[in-house]
């Protein structure tokens, strides 16, 4: 018999399940063995097989620990869903943690506590009593693990069981795996807890110290996490500690010298003695440099972690920053954190160094990393007043190369530097003048035409070159515009010629009249209205003198940084956010909202430009202190009547009123009746879906001279039976006004006969005016359904087991697939999901399932060369009959 | 403490799922896949090992072209889950003795056992594959291969030809086809080493990362002693003179006894089975780089610049560097590069990486004291704004020497605590030294 596991993936013929059965009880030991695995194999690739359950169960009895193991596997898999048979494996289960042999009692309960069925955990308490305190430390180890599992299932029987007390007895084991495991166990049942239960007395201290020596790497880890938690009572016990802890960061395993800098940052807070922590920083050093030796994604953990320690104690590495350098094979995620550390380590003694790798970086390859090392030499000029000088020199010889990336980022660093060191380095704008016409992002034209604004009697030409942006004026982001706005205002107040006052007309009446951004608006009326009330006064604010910004290279929240610091050697620590901003842990699996991902964790650099009061350039990342800072004016106000029309449509009153001009969001609605023909009523109505209901989204314009009321609607007989599931209700509409309503559909209620169409014939009244009719289209995706997500191995089974006479397939020859992620998330709004994508040739073959009302389910196949035009869509779903509705929507939604 | 661990193929297949706390949805294998393929719009850009998508934070590190991941939804120490993903790797090495596709599929029921006794209820419980023999009953089942095996002691491999070098690819627990163990130990001193010089030549930062391999086969786990350089001193404060070898530091791993070390430098251990880093080391100290290289650009012309090469092998002629790869990238309006190698030059190849204007040297070997010189001339498609040698280098090399070790560090000899006379195992003491970043800038 060949001993090839790979064959137990092969399919047989038609009837596998019946042939396994046959297998699972044959008489020969080798045999069942074998089926087993073949189960097992079945089960992994996502075939469902609890059909088997009895028959596998069966095989539970034997001495064979390999066979007992593949049948355990199997149970912890199928017993959520066949509870009823599991409770056929519970005497099995209690025998087994009866068994001479540890190795099977130790498999027995672990085994349990993986079976989430209640019927089985009743059973469980007594064969884990009896494991708590067995002989054998690997069945005692695994008995603390279990009392864990317990807990997470049913905290309360654990409470009454007296399984905690049993727990802490553990603490005091021989066995440093068991005290391990213990430890580990009461950590998280604390964590799940509101009342103490596992609290370090200087007792347990000492004898978790000892077991710490003895522990396994692992098991060294849990014991000084959770040491982490005690407060030492004086500066002497936090000296103990620390000399009991500081031999783990000699240890080859970079999670426990990590976790031991943690302990031993934290005992410090309470030594007073200065030698000592000196003593102890010099110590710390050495393997937390080494850490840079290890694997690129421990590299990247450890230089978050020495981000937040530099922070607190900049004497630490002071001295090493040469091992931050990059090396040229470091993936981009270490090198950017590295800059992060040069920036903080940077001192005047190292600076010229520093500047020369920084030189470097910033010709390399990477744009996100030339441009963060060009922004790093602007820090160090801000941060250094005496090297800001070399560093500028730098930058002007970066620019010189004419990158365009390199000189656009120097220009925001520069503004920067410049708002650092008012009045010191003017001199070189006008080598920053060469470079205007090259500035195509919003930021470094931004930070350019401030600079022009701030030092306009100064420049030559700045009526000119600011001249040369208010051409664009109407198509320049918000971030340009206001700066615009500001600089032309300055350059009037310093120089208040013709030209500059042409300017200003136009600057002003772009602003107020052709906008629609308020902060814009706002801002532009205040200049107006200073300029025409009092120009002295205008000068007296505009021109008031700024507050010079600090460095940020430091610029964690001192209270953040204190709690990141307690989190030394977690996931907070990496991304540099509280645990409770992403710990999410929900005990009854309920869908957690939050959407945020923090892809690299980096402090946001993002920046709150439209809050810094007219005079202030867009800072990029530096602070103004805080009382000059005005109030954040409150943020846009774009989609209101959408988010109203939402939250109404939920509590199913299903009336906006909306008392002005409607504005529109997303994008318009289909008129169906025109005024013309509605004799001043105006209809816009498409179905739209959402959480789950099928709505007919209209919006009503009463264009004519006399209040409207009364309003009903019917529709006729469709293919899909659509009819309203409520009345309508809409309120009376004086002339001029108009309202919105989601009216709430159903399906299936009036059923036409005859050959499928997508018309929907609406009929509508109100008091005033004659019944009007309309015509509609059913947009066919809005019927898939939410849960038409399927797994890979579903999907494929489903296209298996449908027949090729139910495949349909259509060409979009003028359809193109620009962007795919676009395009997976664009269908994935509209239910239909994304299941796999491959290459055939140079074509793209994606998979995508759905699902239509009463559970049918739809797989589509679209083949394309991405940014080509011509798409290929193929379709299987038993209901072949809906196909061209089917590839109306496809194409609907690949061409929105 | 993770929720689930899982092993993806390079194209995103799903090799190994384990769940073993249920708190993450199952389709958090294809999220992940989904995030780490499309990070950076475009294309290669590294995910970082750590991020959250949903609540849930995703872990992985790439090994052998596989990804090994694992989720979970609480604070955890993420360095415990990226060493627990490294070890994970080598365990399952250990036993399949190939890391890859086939060697998963074919022993899939034994890599669950391993997996559920290396970690319960998401806590790592052992990751020793001497530990792990004692509860795991499956056999491995060796696959054939002639795959390169991975970890740093494949370089063996390419290395020469005095190198067992099957012993690397056999696992450490499946008997021998011929049916009795062979009783031999592997000692693998290797050194990565990262150079930078700046233009003049001058040396500007240079670093030693070494490590102490080992790898046993040793029946009846004796006890070892491995002896270190006498003069060999940790940390810079005692500074004995010009000869010594200093460490800025080192660690060890768990099974070694540190008792004589401070007295005569050995090391002594009883070795589990498996591979293992003994002791871990690291040097700033300045010490003599294997290879000089000498950069020189002229612009020849409008459209035209010539740039020379020159490789100078600072080591013994009785030694060979192996796989030499010289790159380095070239302004980007080079349009056309011709090479001229110097006459009677063999085992050279080279290049013009037109997608990133790379240059590209390759030499399949160097013999110590043996100088190599590559003239490339450049032709552009634009002027150039000035200064080429900022739109040019810096130049990186990579290499593998064999048996030569860059800081002198050395064993001075293995000892095996003897349980009878005639048993006298194999043991292979072997030196390398790899370029980790071997920089030289214009």
């Amino acid at each position: 018999m060949s001993r090839n596991d790979s064959k137990y993936f092969s399919t047989t013929k038609k009837g596998e399940i019946p042939e396994l059965k046959e297998e699972l009880n044959s008489q020969y030991k080798d045999k069942r063995k074998d089926a087993v695995k073949k189960v097992i194999a079945a089960m992994t690739v996502g075939k469902d097989v609890s059909s088997l359950f009895t028959d596998v169960v069966n095989c539970m009895q034997t001495e064979n620990l390999e066979l007992k193991k593949l049948v355990y596997l199997y149970l912890i898999n199928y017993a959520k869903s066949q509870p009823d048979l599991a409770i056929l494996a519970v005497n099995t289960f209690v025998k087994d943690s009866q068994d001479p042999n540890p190795l099977i009692r130790a498999l027995a309960v672990r085994t349990m506590g993986c079976i989430r069925v209640d019927k089985i955990t009743e059973y469980l308490c007594d064969p884990l009593q009896r494991c708590l305190k067995d002989d054998d430390p690997y069945v005692r180890k695994t008995a603390a693990i279990c009392v864990a599992k317990l807990y997470d299932i049913n905290a309360e029987l654990v409470e009454d069981r007296g399984f905690l007390e049993s727990l802490k007895d553990l603490i005091s084991d021989n066995n440093p795996m068991v005290v391990a495991n213990a430890v580990a166990a009461l950590a998280e049942i604390q964590d799940n807890s509101s009342r103490p239960i596992f609290e370090i007395t200087s007792h347990t201290l000492s004898k978790l110290l000892t077991a710490l020596n003895e522990c396994t790497e692992w098991g060294q880890v849990f014991i000084l996490d959770a040491l982490s938690r005690y407060k030492a009572a004086d500066a002497r016990e936090a000296e103990n500690i620390v000399e009991r802890v500081t031999p783990r960061l000699q240890h080859a395993n970079c999670a426990v010298v990590l976790s031991a800098v943690k302990m031993i940052l934290q005992q410090m807070e309470l030594i007073t003695s200065t030698d000592v922590v000196r003593n102890l920083c010099k110590k710390m050093a050495p393997p937390l440099v080494t850490l840079l030796s290890a694997e690129p994604e421990i590299q990247y953990v450890a230089l978050r972690n020495i981000n937040l320690i530099v922070q607190r104690r900049p004497t630490i590495l002071a001295h090493e920053i040469k091992v931050f350098f990059c090396k040229y094979n470091d993936p981009i995620y270490v090198k950017m954190e590295k800059l992060e550390i040069m920036i903080k380590l940077a001192s005047d003694r190292n600076i010229d160094q520093v500047l020369l790798e920084f030189k470097e970086y910033a010709t390399e390859v990477d744009v996100d990393f030339v441009r963060k090392a060009v922004r790093a030499i602007g820090r160090c000029a801000i941060k250094l007043e005496r090297a800001a000088e070399r560093c500028i020199s730098v930058l002007l010889e970066l620019i010189k190369i004419k990158v365009n990336y390199v000189v656009q980022e120097a220009i925001i660093v520069i503004k920067d530097i410049f708002r650092r060191y008012p009045n010191t380095y003017e001199s070189i704008i006008a080598t920053l003048c060469e470079s205007l016409d090259t500035l195509d992002e919003p930021e470094a034209k931004a930070s350019m035409i401030w600079i022009i604004g701030e030092y306009a009697e100064r420049i030559d030409n700045a009526d000119e070159l600011l001249e040369s942006f208010l051409e664009s004026f109407p198509e320049e982001p918000a971030l340009v515009q206001l700066q615009l706005l500001t600089a032309t205002v300055k350059l009037f107040l310093k120089k208040p010629t013709e030209g500059p006052q042409q300017m200003i007309q136009v600057v002003l009446n772009n602003a107020t009249m052709e906008t629609d951004n308020p902060d814009l608006r706002d801002r532009a009326y205040i200049y107006w209205r200073l300029l025409s009330t009092d120009p002295e006064a205008a000068k007296d604010v505009v021109l008031a003198e700024k507050p010079v910004i600090t460095d940020d290279s430091n610029n964690l929240d001192p209270s953040l940084l204190d709690e990141l610091l307690v989190n030394i050697a977690t996931l907070s620590s990496v991304y540099h956010k509280p645990p409770e901003a992403f710990v999410t842990r929900t005990h009854s699996s309920a869908q957690k909202t939050e959407d945020d991902d923090y892809p690299d964790g980096s402090e946001s650099e993002s920046s709150v430009n439209l809050a810094n009061g007219p005079g202030s350039p867009p800072t990029s990342s530096y602070t103004i202190p805080p009382s000059v800072a005005p109030a954040t004016p409150p943020s846009a106000a774009a989609p209101v009547p959408d988010l109203l029309g939402d939250l109404m449509g939920m509590d199913n009153s299903s009336i906006v009123p909306v008392d002005q001009p409607a504005t529109p969001s997303g994008p318009p609605l289909p008129i169906l009746l025109p005024a013309s023909t509605g004799q001043g009523l105006q209809i816009s109505a498409q179905l739209t879906r959402r959480d789950g209901q099928v709505f007919y989204n209209m919006l009503f314009e009463n264009n004519s001279q006399v209040p409207l009321d009364g309003f009903m609607i019917q529709f006729n007989k469709n293919t899909f039976g659509l009819a309203a599931a409520g009345p309508l209700q809409i309120p009376q509409l004086q002339p001029g006004a108009s309202a919105r309503t989601l009216l709430p559909m159903v399906m299936y209620q009036n059923m036409s006969q005859g050959p499928a169409n997508s018309v929907l014939q609406v009929a509508l009244k109100n008091n005033q005016q004659p019944v009007w009719y309309f015509n509609d289209k059913i947009l066919f995706h809005v019927f898939f359904t939410e849960d038409g997500r399927m797994e890979r191995a579903t999907f494929l089974e489903t296209w298996r087991s449908l027949p090729d006479s139910n495949e349909v397939s259509k060409d979009f020859p003028a359809i193109v697939i620009g962007g795919v992620d676009a395009t997976v998330e664009r269908l994935a709004t509209s239910n239909i999901f994304f299941i796999a994508k491959r290459k055939n040739a140079n074509q793209d073959v994606f998979y995508f399932s759905a699902k239509l009302p009463r559970g049918v389910p739809l797989l589509i196949e679209l083949t394309t060369v991405v940014g080509n035009p011509g798409v290929k869509s193929a379709i299987k779903t038993p209901s072949p009959e809906m196909s061209t509705f089917i590839f109306e929507a496809i194409e609907t939604l690949l061409r929105s | 403490m993770i929720s689930q661990f899982f092993v993806l193929s390079q194209r995103g297949d799903n090799i190994v799922f384990r769940d073993y706390r249920g708190e993450v949805q199952k389709g958090s294998a294809e999220t992940f896949f989904r995030r780490v393929k499309f990070w950076k719009e475009d294309a290669d850009g590294d995910a970082p090992p750590v991020f959250n998508v949903d609540g849930v934070n995703y872990f992985h590190v790439k090994v052998a072209g596989l990804l090994f991941v694992a989720t979970t939804r609480v604070n955890v120490s993420p360095s415990v889950v990226l060493e627990l993903l490294q070890r994970t790797a080598r365990v399952i090495k250990d036993y399949l003795g190939v890391l890859n596709e086939d060697s998963f599929r074919k022993n899939f029921v034994l890599v669950y056992e391993l997996l559920d006794e290396m970690i319960d209820f998401g806590y790592v419980q052992t990751t020793s594959t001497e530990v792990l023999k004692s509860y795991v009953f499956n056999e491995p089942i060796v696959i054939e291969t002639a795959h390169m095996p991975v970890g740093p002691a494949s370089i063996f491999m390419h290395g020469g030809k005095r190198m067992p070098g099957t012993a690397i690819t056999k696992s450490v627990v499946a008997n021998e086809p011929g049916g009795k163990k062979r009783d031999e130990i592997f000692v693998d001193v290797i050194e990565k080493i990262s150079v930078t010089f700046n233009s003049s030549g001058y040396i500007l930062t240079s670093e030693i990362d070494g490590t102490i391999q080992m790898k046993s086969y040793l029946t009846g786990n004796p006890e070892i002693r491995l002896a270190l350089n006498e003069d060999l001193s940790i940390g810079t404060s005692d500074y004995r003179g010009s000869g010594a070898v200093i460490l800025d530091d080192c660690n060890f791993h768990e099974s070694v006894h540190l008792d004589s070390f401070d007295v005569d430098r050995t090391l002594s251990l009883v070795p589990p089975d498996g591979e293992f880093p003994v002791m871990n080391y690291r040097i700033t100290q300045a010490f003599k780089p294997p290879f000089r290289i000498n950069t020189l650009i002229e612009e020849t012309g409008p459209l035209k610049a010539e740039v020379t090469i020159k490789v100078r092998a600072e080591f013994n002629s009785s030694i060979n560097a192996n796989t030499v790869l010289v790159q380095m990238p070239l302004p980007t309006f080079t349009a056309r590069v011709n090479f001229e190698l110097e006459p009677g030059a063999v085992g050279h190849n080279t290049d013009f990486k037109e997608a990133n204007k790379r240059l590209e040297w390759g030499i399949k070997k160097v013999v110590g004291g043996s100088e190599h010189t590559l003239r490339a001339k450049l032709t552009f498609s634009q002027e150039l704004h000035g200064n080429i040698m900022k739109e040019a280098g810096p130049l990186s090399m990579t290499f593998t020497i064999p048996m030569y070790n860059s800081s002198r560090l050395q064993v001075k000899y293995l000892q095996i605590a003897k349980k009878s006379k005639s048993h006298n195992p194999y043991r292979w003491v072997r030196y390398v030294t790899q370029a980790n970043s071997y920089v030289a800038r214009l």
